[in-house]
């Protein structure tokens, strides 16, 4: 019976780890897509050219 | 954990706890960066230096260095015109010259100097910015150490590589997505599921325990950490077993990370191969996309296509692990209580990430990018973005980790994924580069 309870309580605990694993992911994603959303505007608009890259560096 | 895939929290609550790390890993991957561009740029030298060295040998070489300048340019120009008269198919690109003081340096002593030798050596050990971040990341974790200050953020740092995965689509045309893409899945039918349901049926017939089998099956032939933690509740994991298959995949991820850029020169393989290669063998995508980095852009371009569809078998993994151990168990119980819900796994599990690199795809297709924003997006930002996460995956690299690698998971696990990265290699270099190079 403890055995049990035990197990069930194990297999709530990686229930709960799944799922905030993947509403982490899900967040995670919606951040990669705005970082990636950000960056295609600044190339768009030419904030950010050829000679940006080159400029971050002696 | 080494490139794993956990999901990182991204909230403003957590922000002030992330800052620390996520500065540490931009300041780590700026240096690189710098290195990456000093040695490349010595590289450079060091071949119009050996030129130079050789015209010096056969007495053509003149000592006045506008001389050199202008011969260079004279060259240029009659290259040039040859382009313009459409004699020749390819427009020359501008030529490299010596700085004033290493010419006069070269000519006068008749030797190569020493900095344009170390910068040559680097770039042919693939010293690039990649393997800076990744030995010296691990080198610091694992001997001084990562202070508490900045641990929740060098974490938060792996997935900026996902926006520059994103942003590369802008150097695809779908015909090459669909090309490489459908050999891709053929690859990953064949031995990413293969690997998992070999593990499972090996596991049951090894009497192995249903939760170990099950969660090393996605670990081992999916996607790393991220598969075995969305599986692990599925086949009633033990913790143990979870941590000994979780150290199992990062060992053999990190082991794959700085061995297959080796293997693969030795090997004899193309940037595409070894791009086909390491999108199917190895397990998760920061330390795919960093191997394929290591060993060349071509190479990245081929591996972040398998990788997209690889990872896109995430849900279908769930489904197969729900299916062998929960499904057909209640079946042959005569259990109807257990039912399968396909479209909540694939809406809960699908990594949304890859859309938006089909959406750049898509924009590049109808000519949304000039081959400059291409350049830029490709292969300036992307490098940024590729810095600071290498940079969160080499200071996250701890030997503690991988030592929970062990017992049967260990056996199982290792065996399988290393028999599917050899039968992967001997199928990727069957197939051959045309197969797998996007143009």
């Amino acid at each position: 019976m403890a055995e049990q309870k035990q197990a069930n309580h194990g297999q709530q605990d990686w229930e709960d780890r799944a799922c905030q694993t993947f509403s982490a992911e899900r967040k995670e994603d919606f951040v990669v897509l705005v970082l990636a959303g950000i960056t295609l505007a600044l190339v768009w608009t030419g904030l950010v050219g050829p000679q940006f890259f080159k400029s971050l560096f002696f | 954990m080494a490139g794993g895939g956990i999901g990182v929290d991204y909230t403003l609550r957590n922000l002030p706890r992330m800052l620390p790390g996520l500065l540490l890993c931009l300041v780590f991957g700026w240096l690189a960066l710098q290195w990456d561009a000093t040695i490349h740029n010595w590289q450079r030298e060091y071949k119009e230096a050996a030129v130079v060295l050789s015209s010096v040998k056969e007495g053509k070489a003149s000592a006045d260095y506008n001389a050199y300048k202008q011969a260079k340019d004279d060259k240029y120009m009659a290259a040039l015109g040859q382009f313009e008269k459409g004699l020749e198919s390819k427009k020359p690109s501008k030529p490299f010259v010596l700085k004033k003081d290493t010419y006069e340096s070269v000519y006068t002593s008749g030797t190569m100097p020493t900095k344009l030798e170390f910068g040559n050596l680097m770039i042919q050990i693939q010293m690039t910015y990649v393997a800076v971040l990744l030995l010296l990341g691990m080198l610091i974790r694992n001997t001084i150490g990562l202070p508490a200050i900045f641990q929740a953020g060098t974490i938060a740092a792996r997935p900026i590589i996902k926006p520059g995965i994103v942003i590369l689509g802008a150097y695809y045309l779908w015909s090459d997505v669909l090309r490489v893409g459908v050999i891709g899945l053929l690859l990953v039918v064949a031995f990413v599921m293969g690997t998992a349901v070999l593990i499972c049926f090996w596991g049951r017939k090894g009497k192995v325990d249903d939760g170990l089998a099950g969660v090393m099956a996605a670990g081992a032939g999916v996607c790393g950490v991220s598969a075995a933690v969305a599986v692990a509740p599925v086949v009633n994991a033990k913790p143990r077993d979870f941590f000994y298959a979780i150290g199992t995949i990062l060992l053999f991820g990190t082991l794959c990370l700085f061995t297959f850029p080796y293997i693969g020169q030795l090997l004899g393989m193309s940037q595409p191969v070894f791009g086909a290669w390491v999108g199917t063998a190895i397990l998760n995508t920061a330390q795919l996309v960093a191997a394929a980095t290591w060993y060349g852009h071509q190479s990245l371009l081929t591996a972040n296509i398998i990788n997209i569809v690889r990872v896109g078998f995430i849900p279908l993994i769930v489904l197969w692990a729900i299916y062998f151990y929960v499904i057909k168990p209640a079946a042959a119980c005569a259990d109807t209580t257990k039912k399968l819900n396909v479209l909540q796994v694939i809406r809960e599990k699908f990594p949304i990430f890859i859309l938006g690199f089909f959406v750049m795809v898509t924009l590049n297709e109808l000519g949304f990018f000039t081959q400059t924003q291409r350049d830029v997006l490709g292969k300036d930002l992307l490098k940024i973005f590729f810095a600071i996460g290498f940079a969160g995956v080499g200071l996250n690299i701890a030997f503690g980790d991988l030592r929970k690698a062990g017992g049967k998971a260990f056996a199982i696990g290792f065996i399988a994924a290393t028999l599917k990265a050899i039968l992967a290699a001997a199928a990727v270099m069957l197939i051959g580069a045309e197969a797998f190079t996007v143009k």
